[in-house]
């Protein structure tokens, strides 16, 4: 590859191309913001390929490795790379593509689809595009390629944008593999900002279309245009959906100002109200109006007029509309000859219809949500998820927002304690906590069979004073009494229940959460259960149009149960926030309570559910109901409420919500219209069934008239071999029952593979902390080992050089002095007598000299000496050794001139002065040892100094002794002075020698 | 259709609808609440692609992070010059990572680069403490800050380097699955 580089600048043919001065122009940012200095704009994109390689060739610091790496991995641009592609191995061609580019350039123009975009007109807008490109495309190489820590690694700025372009090209030539949907989302997904995803867009259109132009097909052109229109259509149609969706504006207020948890409040109550407009439509659709297009005025016994009171109990004038299972007729519809409409058949495999469809969207939604919410959910991250998780970004109310950050400082302060309080609890406290949550449960369940018990009774009454009834408005009215019981036991028993929170302490909220949940719903299923017993076993002996009897009774539940509603939010949160903020201070505003206002909710649907065979126009009233109770509760929430103070995981609230809709709820109702079908036999006098033994009934009928029908054999087969088969039943839980079991053990292994990846991440981690250490180490002593080779190469050139030079300089006028002295050869006093007055001030100079040079000869001296150079450490040696002789003749110098002086300063300073002296003479030994000899000189000055040293010695022992003796020393220096002067003198000698 | 026109091209809202999560409706929202923040400034046509920048100040006096502890530092992080001049493209840019149907690894990234103050690609305690104390207001005292966060990374934390990696951090998100729809404006 690098011969490639090579050739592109031995290349003759390159340097002639346009792009010359470009391509000189080193800085890349300088290029791309003035793109169209290029005078030539036909040769632009010829341009960008050889401005992106001369980039790559003033890589600093890459070096030729770097570069060839780098050669590899350029973006030629996404774009081109086709066209590249298949002259890769041939260099030349990569260097005159001049040729080529018109032509690509018109087939561009020609058959891009897109050519009227400003986007992907690639030559020109790209590189206009691309400075800019580059300042935001940091975002895009997030997480493994992130600037700061490449920067701390060494890696220079055009290896980070080499690695960028390199990604995005991937990252291109990814997306155009895609179909066109999977294209969008995956640009969509992008975590780029939206000018780097239009480039990515646009780079990936160009090239789909340049590919497209290469095949020249016009079956590819017409899908793409047909794909074309149908996103456009989608994108309409995804435009109508957002029109139509209900409440928009209004579920933002809400979330903005209580957040999410309340808002999944509102969210819950939209879907059980999409729930019931469904089943509206269904029932309505094909049991109403085929019942009405028939027989359209109903048939109402004279006398019975509308009254008024018919909307609260459903009774008179209702009882004998299409409102109830009695109202249809069991007719089979339509003259001989047309297709036939058969009552029966379609009134059955509606409600059918619509519990299945119920139940199937139930379970989707609830296993979407367990997958999604609860299942992944660990109750570990407690601080950690409130700290980056629990904030609600979509509160934007200012009241709101305050109140959330209490409850979060109060939660973090309490967890903070709390971690503490449970730690220390004593078992005599956890045994009292759970004597407390057993005497809770226990009269819960107790207060909830009473209510059943006491409601089954007051049933019974109902059905002894209805017996003697006249059919006055007064015991009309007096049939609201059981669902006004009914109702007031939901409203008051979940109050009693949270009394209960004051006595319990659960060590988590969200267990007293859980526990409250379940008791409601245990007091819910109850009351439903026992009613439903009441109309199984005595309504359905005893009336004559049972079927409708129960449908008022159901109506009247939801009706009132509706009035309940209301109520409690009038008195339940209207009267606690006047109470809470004008008499008793410490209650404070009302929170929202969540859970009882979705159980409510869910009691509400289950009635419906109940209702539905008996009286198939009930979600109507439910749709009514659900409607006016979110302007309600909206209008409560906001005049009334608060934020709820607990941030609870409102996801998870929504799940178990969902599940307790489906289980209990749904499920009960299906069971209890099951054993009505199957078993309970339907009224003689009305209803679509009258005659039949059961409901069911209906379709062996249907069967066994299909069986004289050609052509209908398989569903005859059907109902045979698998709806009446019990072995088909049998097979299907055998099989379902193996999975089950199959899918349990693969959740087993699934767990024990987290498990182990947990454990390999934190192998990892200390893998990864180990390992920074160990660069850290190897880091740092590569550094001191630069700090301490900076030195042996630096410091005697540049920082020591003015103490070097003092001491050279010092040394050369030594030197020449002994040379005049050599020459002259006279007395030894005439030129010692000149040596000494001269030599004061080189040996000052050599003094500070060696004091600097001493020092970092000395720290340069603790290295190994592998690579020095020899000649600066032997001069340095020298001298030293210089510089020490030097010293022994000032001193000597010293103590001659100054015998009268007081000869503490001398006494106390020489010997100091001589013993630096002697390390010096030492050190400059031991070098002179250390290093072979080829140089004669200064093998002879090392005999000098040896004998210099001898002397010195002596000189030191002579001064030592008056040093500690305190003997005045002026016979000293001078016996010293004759001794330095034979030094000299034979220093002296020896440069005469040599020369 | 003919107000639609003047403001963007087909084109346009081609490339915004395959860029963004939102439909042509919402960008013409989008570029109202956009206008409406400064009406002199932007301009009604986009059809040239003005290149128009409002500061941050102007910026987060909308209604929907007026109140947001965040307000600076996602503006910060959505702007292209880092300093918080958002430009219309980066205003879009927000708007679609914090909407409701941006997936869950989008939205943790964005997440991730707000709380990472310092910008080094780790949540660090230090990252933490801000984000605590701008959560709170500064109403804990140090101490308390200091011991919730270490706990907090603690937790979070899976290789034991004591600071957040952006696959703790993931890992953290995908446990907690309110995150999807609070992590949420609604423009």
């Amino acid at each position: 590859m690098s011969y490639y580089g090579n050739s592109v600048y031995n290349n003759p043919g390159y340097h002639d191309s346009d792009t010359l001065q470009i391509d000189r122009s080193p800085p890349r940012k300088s290029v791309h913001s003035n793109p169209h200095g290029n005078p030539y704009p036909r040769d632009q994109e010829a341009g960008a390929v050889q401005t992106g390689r001369s980039d790559n060739q003033t890589l600093p610091g890459g070096g030729l490795a770097s570069y060839d790496d780098a050669q590899t991995r350029v973006p030629w641009g996404g774009w081109q790379e086709e066209s590249w592609r298949g002259r890769d191995s041939i260099p030349i061609g990569l260097l005159s593509p001049r040729p080529e580019s018109p032509h690509w350039q018109q087939d561009i123009n020609q058959e891009s689809h897109y050519d009227k975009s400003p986007l992907v007109q690639p030559p020109s807008t790209t590189t206009d595009h691309v400075s800019t490109r580059f300042r935001g495309s940091r975002r895009m190489s997030l997480f493994p390629v992130g600037e700061a820590a490449l920067g701390n690694l060494g890696f220079s700025e055009d290896h980070i944008r080499n690695e960028m372009e390199m990604e995005e090209e991937n990252v291109i030539k990814e997306l155009v593999a895609m179909s066109t949907t999977d294209r969008i989302k995956a640009i969509r997904d992008l975590p780029m900002s939206f000018n780097d995803k239009k480039h990515v867009r646009g780079q990936v259109l160009v090239f789909k279309s340049f590919k497209k132009s290469r095949r020249r097909n016009c079956f590819a052109d017409c899908s793409e245009t047909f794909q074309l229109s149908f996103r456009r259509c989608g994108a309409h149609m995804m435009l109508a959906r957002q029109t139509l969706d209900l409440w928009q504006g209004t579920m933002k207020e809400i979330g903005g100002t209580f957040g999410t948890g309340v808002l999944s409040y509102f969210k819950f109550l939209k879907w059980l109200l999409m729930f019931n407009v469904f089943s509206f439509l269904v029932n309505f659709g094909f049991i109403t109006i085929p019942q009405l297009s028939y027989d359209p005025t109903p048939a109402v016994p004279t006398g019975v007029k509308f009254t008024g009171l018919e909307i609260l109990t459903g009774s008179g004038y209702f009882s004998h509309t299409v409102m109830y299972y009695g109202g249809y007729s069991n007719e089979t519809r339509g003259s001989e000859g047309r297709p036939r409409y058969n009552m029966q058949l379609a009134y059955f495999f509606t409600i059918a219809a619509y519990m299945v469809l119920c139940g199937a969207a139930l379970v989707y939604s609830m296993a979407r949500s367990f997958r999604k919410r609860f299942v992944q959910a660990d109750p570990a991250t407690g601080s950690a998820w409130q700290l980056l998780c629990s904030w609600d970004f979509s509160v934007t109310n200012e009241r709101a927002v305050r109140q959330r950050r209490n409850n979060l400082r109060i939660q973090l302060k309490e967890s903070l304690s709390d971690k503490v309080r449970v730690a220390l609890l004593p078992l005599s406290d956890r045994l009292k906590h759970y004597a407390v949550f057993l005497g809770t449960w226990i009269l819960s369940t107790g207060v909830a069979v009473g209510c059943a018990s006491g409601i089954y009774f007051l049933c019974q009454f109902e059905k002894g004073s209805a017996d003697e009834s006249t059919g006055s408005l007064l015991d009309e009215a007096s049939t609201l009494l059981l669902p006004f019981v009914v109702s007031l036991v939901n409203l008051v028993i979940p109050l009693f229940y949270s009394l209960f929170r004051k006595i319990e302490q659960y060590p988590n909220p969200r267990m007293q959460v859980y526990a409250i949940i379940l008791r409601n719903v245990i007091l819910k299923m109850s009351i439903l259960g026992i009613l439903c017993y009441y109309w199984m076993k005595n309504v359905a002996e005893r009336s004559l149009c049972w079927e409708s009897a129960v449908g008022q009774s159901l109506y009247r539940l939801v009706v009132v149960d509706f009035l309940f509603l209301m109520l409690g939010s009038f008195f339940g949160e209207f009267l606690s926030n006047v109470v809470g903020t004008k008499c008793i201070q410490s209650l404070g505003v009302p929170e929202f309570d969540i859970a009882r206002n979705v159980l409510d909710l869910i009691y509400a649907q289950t009635l419906a559910w109940i209702g539905i065979y008996f009286s198939p126009l009930l979600p109507v009233i439910q749709m009514i109901k659900f409607f006016a109770l979110f302007y309600l509760k909206k209008v409560s929430i906001t005049r009334n409420c608060q934020p709820p103070r607990r941030a609870g995981r409102a996801a998870q609230m929504q799940t178990i919500f969902i599940a307790i809709l489906f289980f209990p709820s749904f499920v009960g109702a299906l069971s209890m219209l099951a054993y009505t079908v199957w078993t309970l036999p339907p009224s003689d006098g009305c209803g679509p069934f009258r005659g039949l033994d059961t409901t069911f009934s209906a379709v062996q009928v249907w069967i066994a008239y299909l069986d004289g029908v050609s052509g209908a054999h398989w569903i005859v087969w059907i109902y045979r071999h698998v709806i009446r088969s019990e072995i088909f039943y049998f097979l299907i839980t055998i099989i379902i029952l193996v999975f089950i079991y199959i899918f349990w053990q693969i959740i087993k292994g699934r767990k024990l593979l987290i498990s182990l990846l947990r454990q390999q991440i934190a192998n990892e981690g200390k893998d990864k902390a180990f390992l920074l250490e160990k660069l850290q180490d190897v880091q740092k002593s590569k550094q001191n080992k630069q700090r301490k080779k900076r030195p042996t190469r630096n410091r005697p050139e540049d920082e020591t050089s003015p103490g070097l030079l003092q001491a050279l300089l010092a040394r050369q006028r030594l030197e020449e002095e002994d040379a005049s002295a050599a020459y002259n050869s006279f007395g030894v006093s005439v030129p010692s007598e000149r040596t000494m007055s001269t030599t004061s001030s080189a040996v000052m100079q050599a003094l500070i000299a060696r004091q600097q040079a001493g020092s970092q000869a000395g720290s340069y001296r603790g290295v190994p000496f592998t690579a020095e150079p020899p000649v600066p450490s032997s001069t340095s040696a020298l001298i030293q050794a210089m510089q020490a002789r030097q010293k022994a003749e000032s001193q000597a110098e010293d103590g001659f001139h100054r015998t009268p002086a007081p000869s503490q300063n001398p006494v106390n300073a020489l010997p100091g002065a001589m013993i630096q002296a002697m390390q010096a003479r030492q050190r400059a030994e031991l070098e002179e040892l250390d290093r072979s000899e080829p140089e004669r000189p200064v093998s002879s000055t090392s005999g000098v100094i040896m004998q210099a040293r001898q002397r010195a010695e002596l000189e030191e022992e002579f001064y030592r002794t008056p040093a500690s003796s305190q003997v005045p020393d002026n016979t000293g220096p001078g016996s010293a002075l004759i001794q330095a002067m034979l030094a000299r003198r034979q220093i002296e000698d020896e440069y005469v020698d040599e020369y | 259709m003919g107000n639609t026109q003047t403001i963007f091209t087909d084109e346009q809202f081609e490339a915004y609808q395959d860029c963004t999560f939102f439909t042509r409706k919402e960008i013409l929202r989008l570029h109202g609440r956009f206008h409406e923040l400064a009406p002199h400034l932007v301009p009604m046509d986009y059809t040239n692609e003005p290149d128009v920048r409002l500061p941050m100040t102007l910026i987060v006096t909308m209604p929907e992070l007026k109140e947001n502890p965040f307000r600076n530092r996602i503006v910060e992080v959505f702007s292209e010059d880092g300093q918080g001049n958002l430009s219309f493209n980066d205003f879009v840019d927000m708007s679609s990572a914090l909407c409701e149907t941006a997936p869950r690894e989008l939205k943790a990234i964005y997440a991730f680069k707000i709380y990472d103050f310092n910008g080094d690609n780790f949540l660090c305690k230090e990252d933490m403490e801000k984000t605590l104390n701008w959560l709170t207001k500064g109403e804990l005292t140090a101490d308390e800050v200091s011991l919730v966060c270490s706990k907090a990374i603690e937790e979070a934390d899976l290789d034991g380097d004591s600071k957040l990696s952006f696959s703790d951090f993931e890992n953290m998100i995908s446990k907690a699955p309110d995150f999807l729809s609070t992590f949420h404006i609604r423009i």
